[in-house]
């Protein structure tokens, strides 16, 4: 069996046990919670996991095409969901909405993953295409700097109050009870969430795997150079990495927003750090990586949450950042990188 | 990939430890020009300047426009009088964004502080901002004056540091409005079961330990958790509380973040567990849970400068800026009497600050300091969210 293969599955395998043994240490050491409880969290931990697995999907895609970390991607997030509350305003707001819905949930998703694809473009062309034979250091401070002024401009245009999508006054307070009225409980919006980012990471997957841009991002991922003189445009595929990955981001940005209502130009740089966490702990450069970081970032930081006083949440998530990049350093499906020489 | 991501991580590091040494240190120049304006008299001239504090942006701009507003009230009403033409009040804004970041009420004390024309200053809103900013206040010799900085340490001396001589507050303290929440929830509501949510800020912290305490000496059931003021995501702790809790007091500072609580616990099928805040979350029209119950600083609704507020207001009192135009009220008294002989120093302003007695005012009582700068008397007044959005006082 290829080796990188065994690994991933050797990996997948310490996870799986690790869950189940975490699971039962949870149930035995809170009783008086018990399976309703976890399986509760657990639900949160998904749905908020969704929403970090279509983050963290951009930076991995962006790393794994230019070796690049792009801090910015966060604030692409933030914009996302400034948008989509501008649709939502545009169209009535949540209380009065002038057209059905769906549809308008379909808009702010459209405008708000077209306006976020359109600012990666820029993003791109104006702060990291110059520097792309520039030190490694370069781009990344260029990142910072974007990341910066992404948040300035936005507290410029929309000011520093926080903004509140009233998601469940648009859609539904209600939802479904799994296992009776005392069961498990999944409000609508969840579901939206977690079918909405289902679908946009199939959709994804099946880009990479069956379309000719798939093909050459997955090329110059391998080797630019190697791809360019097979006649593809790397800095077309680059730009059209940057446009898919922040789009995602854009999606995300307006699931956030109307599940957890509100929104305020600072609110990337906690996702963003979380959407690096998930990438890095599901392995950088890797798209099924970082699904399952970002589930994995999401099911922890709830099962801190539920289980542990509410301000060591992220005490645990960047711990077990720093545990997996000591044990695993290329992630759970990450591969060691190889040293040409 | 390892030494790459080492790198990122460097390179944020010193990104974060710059803006943090920049956020902390303060030029030569601009240090010197505030001890300079601490011992220095200043002509008063025919127009004397203050300066105003406060979350003009942020996440708790809702309250905190409302002491921009209720103070710039009180200074427009002065500069009217035709008493005061040759005494007129010019107040200089400066915006904390209170819930984002204490550095900005830092940046906001010293420059104040080193404006030499500032006499004394109404503000900041937050204890938090207020034991972040106090080294500069007391640097430049200032005295500041707040409308609504309410933990009890501030005051006495030593728990928060020690800001006597200079710190003011004209609205009773948490040692006052904890026992009133307590007692409201055990004898009016009769709750046995309260889960207690702070937001992990000074203030927050302080008075849910002053509830929390009093509460168990009644025989009440607490639980204790707690969110950051940056989390919206509240599903997993909500998942936590029982459906049998009767009240989850949250003590917090950001309106907005407790109507997204309220409604994730609705939408969690716990919308029947009343919720109850506290002073900093009094913000008619952004906290809007029904039933919710508030406590808050009772204002006098019959007093004519309150009317007139309300008539210009289109019927929207923004009580909780009130305690900010009687903040400007002492500040202005104090500079206007330090003014008396044409010239007036930072110590003198401070000086008549302590020695402030207003007879009455629209806070229903009157005005005076204890050596500590706290409020001699007052007491905190219970509310609920109608379905309407307004607060109607209740108790």
């Amino acid at each position: 069996m290829n080796p990188a293969l065994s690994q991933q599955l050797r990996n997948l395998a310490g996870l799986g046990v690790g869950l189940v043994a975490f699971m039962l240490y949870a149930v035995y050491f809170s009783p008086t919670q018990g399976w309703v409880f976890f399986f509760q969290l657990t639900v949160n931990g998904i749905i908020l996991g969704s929403i970090y697995a279509l983050i963290a999907l951009g930076y991995s895609m962006v790393y794994g095409i230019l070796k690049l970390l792009n801090f910015a991607h966060g604030d692409v997030y933030m914009i996302g969901a400034f948008i989509g509350f501008g649709v939502l305003t545009l169209l009535g707001g949540p209380l009065n909405p002038e057209i059905p819905v769906a549809l308008l949930v379909l808009c702010m998703f459209v405008v708000a993953m077209l306006g976020s694809g359109f600012l990666g473009l820029a993003i791109e062309r104006f702060a990291y295409r110059p520097l792309r034979d520039a030190p490694r250091i370069a781009p990344l401070i260029s990142a910072l700097g974007v990341a910066f002024f992404l948040e300035n401009s936005a507290l410029l245009l929309f000011g520093s109050q926080f903004r509140n999508y009233d998601g469940y006054d648009l859609i539904s307070y209600n939802g479904i009870h799994v296992g009776g009225a005392n069961g498990v409980f999944i409000q609508y919006l969840g579901v939206i969430v977690i079918v909405g980012a289902v679908l946009l990471m199939l959709a994804l997957l099946a880009l990479v795997r069956w379309t000719r841009l798939g093909k050459a991002m997955r090329a110059v991922s391998f080797d630019r150079e190697g791809a360019a003189m097979m006649g593809i445009d790397p800095d077309r595929v680059i730009a059209a990495t940057f446009f898919i990955g922040s789009a995602l981001a854009g999606a995300a940005g307006v699931m956030f927003g109307l599940l957890f209502s509100q929104i305020y130009h600072l609110m990337g740089f906690l996702a963003g750090l979380k959407g690096f966490t998930a990438a890095v702990v599901g392995g950088i450069g890797s798209i099924p990586g970082a699904m399952l970081g970002g589930l994995l970032v999401g099911l922890i930081e709830s099962w801190a949450k539920g289980y542990l006083n509410g301000n060591v949440s992220d005490l645990v998530v960047f711990g077990i950042l720093i545990g997996v990049m000591l044990v695993r350093p290329s992630g759970l499906l990450g591969t060691p990188a190889l040293q040409k020489v | 990939m390892r030494k790459y991501v080492v790198a990122a991580l460097a390179a944020a590091g010193v990104a974060a430890l710059a803006t943090a040494a920049f956020g902390s240190t303060q030029s030569p120049s601009r240090a010197n020009a505030s001890a300079s304006a601490a011992t220095a008299s200043v002509a008063c001239g025919k127009t004397r300047t203050i300066g105003l504090a406060a979350p003009i942006t942020g996440p708790a701009a809702a309250i905190g426009n409302q002491q921009v507003r209720w103070a710039k009230y009180y200074v427009k009403q002065w500069n009217a009088q035709k008493a005061n033409k040759n005494k007129q009040i010019k107040v200089i804004s400066g915006d904390t964004q209170l819930g984002v970041d204490t550095a900005f009420a830092v940046k906001v004390a010293k420059s104040f502080a080193s404006n030499s024309k500032v006499l004394g200053v109404v503000g900041p809103a937050g204890s938090q901002e207020v034991v972040a900013s106090t080294s500069s206040y007391k640097g430049g010799g200032l005295a500041f004056v707040s409308g609504s900085a309410t933990r009890t340490t501030l005051t006495d001396g030593h728990t928060d540091g020690n800001r006597r001589g200079f710190f003011f507050r004209v609205v009773p303290n948490d040692s006052v409005q904890a026992p009133t929440v307590a007692n409201y929830i055990t004898g009016k509501l009769k709750a046995k079961r309260v889960y207690i949510i702070d937001d992990q800020e000074t203030y927050s912290q302080g008075l849910a330990n002053g509830v929390e305490s009093r509460l168990k000496a009644k025989g009440v059931s607490t639980t204790r958790d707690s969110i950051s003021q940056t989390a919206s995501d509240f599903s997993s702790q909500i998942a936590k509380i029982p459906g049998n809790t009767q009240i989850i007091y949250i003590p917090w500072q950001l309106a907005p973040q407790a109507q997204a609580f309220g409604q994730q616990l609705k939408a969690a099928g716990k919308g029947s567990i009343k919720l109850f805040g506290s002073d900093g979350l009094f913000a008619p029209g952004t906290w809007k849970i029904a039933g919710s119950y508030d406590s808050f600083f009772p204002v006098d609704t019959n007093a004519g400068a309150v009317k007139a507020y309300v008539k210009a207001h289109h019927g929207d009192g923004e009580y909780f800026g009130a305690p900010s135009y009687v903040a400007a009220q002492v500040v202005v008294g104090a500079v206007t009497k330090a003014c008396a002989d044409g010239k007036a120093s930072r110590a003198e302003v401070r000086k008549d600050i302590a020695k402030s007695k207003l007879k009455s005012s629209i806070l229903g009582l009157p005005v005076s300091f204890t050596a500590g700068g706290d409020l001699k008397g007052g007491g905190f007044g219970v509310y609920q969210i109608q379905s309407n959005g307004s607060f109607k006082r209740i108790g």
